[in-house]
């Protein structure tokens, strides 16, 4: 008897799934027959050129109802997309969009496909289907402006939330409704513009770099940052913050009982560091706690060095003022001022 | 879906098929996988689009030894050639700009300098100069009719433009009169418009008036398809201000102090017998030009002509130098550098970037590497910033010794309507352009 229930429970079961999936995609179907020919004429320019893919191949095979309602919603996205660049790829020679398009067109496009992909692949987690029908009124406005199809009838549901969420974002410009797309995309998966990003920098082939490398000529290459390797240099905290010119988290590190003396593992002070890096208040703050004005680092150079060689006139003249040493000789018996490639005529007339 | 763009899809990035193994961590790798490979079929089908319609290599063909190296298309009887230009959309116009007048030269400037090539982070902008546009405009035997503008019918302004200027350029042992494509540029506000391709189109049908069919272009993006694929090295001469205006930057555990004197160059050059070219070097940097260039697979043909446009030094545009053997007389060694002024964008202290590019580099007496030694120190003399240079030629075996370090630009270069079989290593290539 239980067996006999069940069977029966299995079979309505497999029913009800069927006419859900059916209607599904006969609502996706015609859906797509009404709005071809208006996306085909109003995507030139923001829809990058995808490669074809069957619609149907995106829509979930076997999700219950409700999950089901709300990813056909993104995967229709796709799909709309599609087809309707394949629509356009048959026209004449002189069509050429996606060869130039603006950095929102197509940081938009990658959305969308970021969007329709995310589905496809059921990553998406569960989006409220508010969400779902917002980005659906932003993509219809971004690709073919305000709603000026009739109102479905009131049995198709999904159809009829669609064209309200369609409808009710009235006469906005489209690059509005890209920007309101990308930033709700953004907040839901945060990591998508990154995965973006990091494609930018190690990729040589992006879309988003077009704008500014364009389609022909010349590049502008700048340096790879490469990290130090690692070799056995080490430093403390207290070397950072003078480095980065943080002057509360240095006064807090001295007030918590580090001494200004400190060396790294190259004998430098956070006063080398300071002066390294051309930080003129940090080296106030450094020498009014006391900090060793002529302290040696391995090489024997002292701060006045350092800013020898980094040519920092202003912070030589200071330290200079503070007493620096002019004379000190360094491990390779220079002087701070044998050092330097311009005139400091202050520096020289104190060394002699 | 993705997937289907067979040559974008790596088997690697496959995202993860089951929803509920979804920990945070590993799904946001699965959509950063995710967005790069809809990144990389975004911008793969972008391309198609327009270069499948192209007599260039496609990508489909890659590998396909059973087709023959050379033109792919044979010429058309030049009455076939389409007399009349390409439509522009109705408000712009082409116009033919005349390099030698004072006025168009400063047009062609200013939307070169406010529009052309940035970096990938939009801090720099070439800013070619006026002499420089002029010598890379007006080789021998250039044609004025292949420097092409387009400007708005009612204001005049010039918001597009590309040139063409004719190169012989040997493919292994076929010389090919050739147009080397360069400076095509569309004015920002426009980029939505879809100039590009029609101005594309427009340079190669005034090409093929000419009776010439194949050209050579450089871009810093894949289109089908790269006869090889170059990287840029840069050699710091003034680290101080390249980690300034952010060309370059400095790590957390390195010293401003040690980078300055990593980056130290001699006071003066040590070859002895290196001097600045002239104009009766000529025939001596021919001979030494063209036999150093017979070694690669392609490479300009160089005659006496060409030398002496391309090579003879002209003030902040092109520097070349060579060694004179202070015995025999003869010209071992040469060395050349172009000069390419970029703007800086948005810093307070400087406003322009002065680089120097390897150009040629011949070395038959003198070690490759203390010649550009010797290079670099002149730079810096001269108080250039940076040097830069492609591993094209020679170039790598000197870059890692004389402290380049590895950009982040890639420059891949094409042949329009001539098949290479194989894709070149760039130590196979002996050919730059500007």
């Amino acid at each position: 008897m239980g067996e006999w229930q069940q069977l029966l429970q299995s079979i309505l079961l497999g029913l009800i799934f069927s006419y859900l999936l059916a209607k599904l995609i006969s609502i996706v179907v015609s859906f797509k027959d009404d709005n071809l020919s208006i996306t085909r004429a109003r995507t030139a320019g923001s829809d990058q050129n995808r490669p074809e893919s069957d619609s149907k191949d995106e829509l979930p095979g076997g999700d219950l109802g409700a999950a089901l309602e709300v990813d056909s919603v993104i995967a229709e996205h796709g799909s709309v997309r599609n087809e309707s660049v394949h629509a356009s790829d048959v026209d004449d020679d002189d069509d050429w969009e996606g060869v130039e398009s603006t950095e929102l067109d197509e940081m938009f496009s990658a959305a969308t496909a970021f969007v329709a992909a995310a589905a496809a692949d059921r990553l998406s987690q569960k989006v409220s289907t508010d969400v779902q029908l917002q980005l659906y009124g932003l993509y219809k406005i971004a690709t073919e402006g305000p709603c000026s199809t009739p109102q479905p009838s009131a049995l198709k549901m999904t159809a009829r939330a669609k064209w309200q969420a369609w409808q009710k974002l009235g006469a906005m410009p489209p690059e509005e409704a890209m920007q309101k797309y990308i930033d709700i995309v953004t907040e839901l998966y945060p990591s998508w513009v990154g995965g973006m990003t990091t494609k930018n920098k190690g990729g040589d082939d992006d879309a988003l770099g077009v704008d500014s490398k364009g389609p022909m000529g010349p590049v502008f290459s700048t340096f790879v940052y490469e990290e130090d390797s690692g070799n056995d240099f080490k430093m403390d905290a207290i070397h950072g913050f003078a480095r980065e010119g943080e002057e509360d988290n240095l006064l807090k590190a001295i007030e918590n009982g580090v001494s200004v003396h400190l060396k790294d593992s190259e004998g430098r002070t956070p006063l080398h560091w300071a002066v390294d890096r051309g930080h003129i208040k940090m080296i106030e703050l450094l020498v009014s706690k006391n900090a060793d004005i002529n302290a040696k680092d391995n090489e024997g150079q002292t701060p006045l060095h350092y800013a020898a060689v980094c040519e920092r006139e202003a912070i030589a003249e200071y330290l200079v003022k503070q007493n620096a040493d002019t004379s000190v000789k360094d491990n390779d018996g220079n002087t701070p001022c044998g050092l330097c490639d311009s005139n400091w005529p202050w520096m020289q007339w104190s060394s002699k | 879906m993705v997937d289907s763009n067979a040559s974008s899809g790596s088997p690697e990035e496959t995202p993860n098929p089951n929803p509920d193994g979804n920990a945070p961590s590993e799904s946001d790798v699965t959509l950063d996988a995710l967005a790069r490979k809809v990144q990389e079929s975004l911008s793969l089908g972008q391309k198609h689009k327009f270069w499948e319609t192209q007599p260039v290599g496609q990508f489909k063909d890659l590998g396909n030894s059973s087709l023959p190296e050379g033109p792919i298309e044979d010429p058309t009887p030049l009455s076939e050639v389409k007399q009349e230009p390409y439509n522009l959309p109705n408000p712009y116009e082409w116009i033919t700009c005349d390099i030698n007048s004072e006025e168009m030269i400063t047009e062609v400037y200013n939307l070169l300098t406010n529009n052309y090539v940035e970096d990938d982070e939009n801090m720099f902008r070439f800013n070619y100069s006026k002499e420089f546009l002029r010598w890379a405009l007006h080789p021998p035997g250039y044609f004025r009719s292949w420097h092409i503008g387009v400007r708005v019918k009612t204001s005049k302004k010039l918001v597009a433009f590309i040139t063409g200027v004719p190169a012989r350029i040997r493919v292994r042992d076929n010389v090919v009169n050739m147009a080397e494509i360069n400076f095509l540029c569309v004015h920002k506000k426009l980029r939505s418009k879809r100039l590009a391709p029609v101005m594309i189109k427009e340079v190669t049908r005034r090409v093929h008036l000419e009776n010439i069919w194949q050209a050579a272009y450089t871009a810093g993006v894949i289109l089908p398809t790269p006869v090889s694929t170059c990287q840029y090295w840069h050699r710091s001469l003034n680290p101080k201000k390249l980690i300034d205006v952010g060309f370059s930057r400095l790590g957390a555990r390195m010293t401003m102090s040690r980078t300055i004197k990593l980056y130290k160059l001699p006071e003066s050059t040590v070859t002895p017998g290196f001097r600045k070219m002239e104009l009766h070097d000529v025939p001596a940097v021919t001979r030494l030009l063209r036999n150093y260039l017979s070694q690669f697979i392609v490479a300009p043909d160089f005659d006496e002509n060409d030398v002496e446009h391309w090579l003879l030094p002209k003030e902040n545009v092109v520097d070349s130098y060579l060694v004179e053997s202070p015995e025999t007389h003869d010209i071992t060694d040469f060395c050349s550098f172009y000069t390419l002024p970029s703007s800086i964008l948005g810093n307070q202290n400087y406003s322009t970037l002065k680089a120097a590019y390897s150009y040629y580099n011949v070395s038959t007496k003198t070690p490759l590497l203390q010649l550009m030694n010797d290079a670099l120190t002149v730079a810096k003399k001269n108080d250039y910033d940076v040097f830069n240079a492609l591993d094209v030629m020679h170039n790598e075996s000197f870059l890692k010794e004389l402290k380049f370090g590895p950009g982040d630009g890639k420059l891949h270069y094409y042949l329009y309507n001539y098949r290479i079989r194989n894709e070149l290593k760039p130590s196979e290539l002996g050919l730059v352009l500007l």
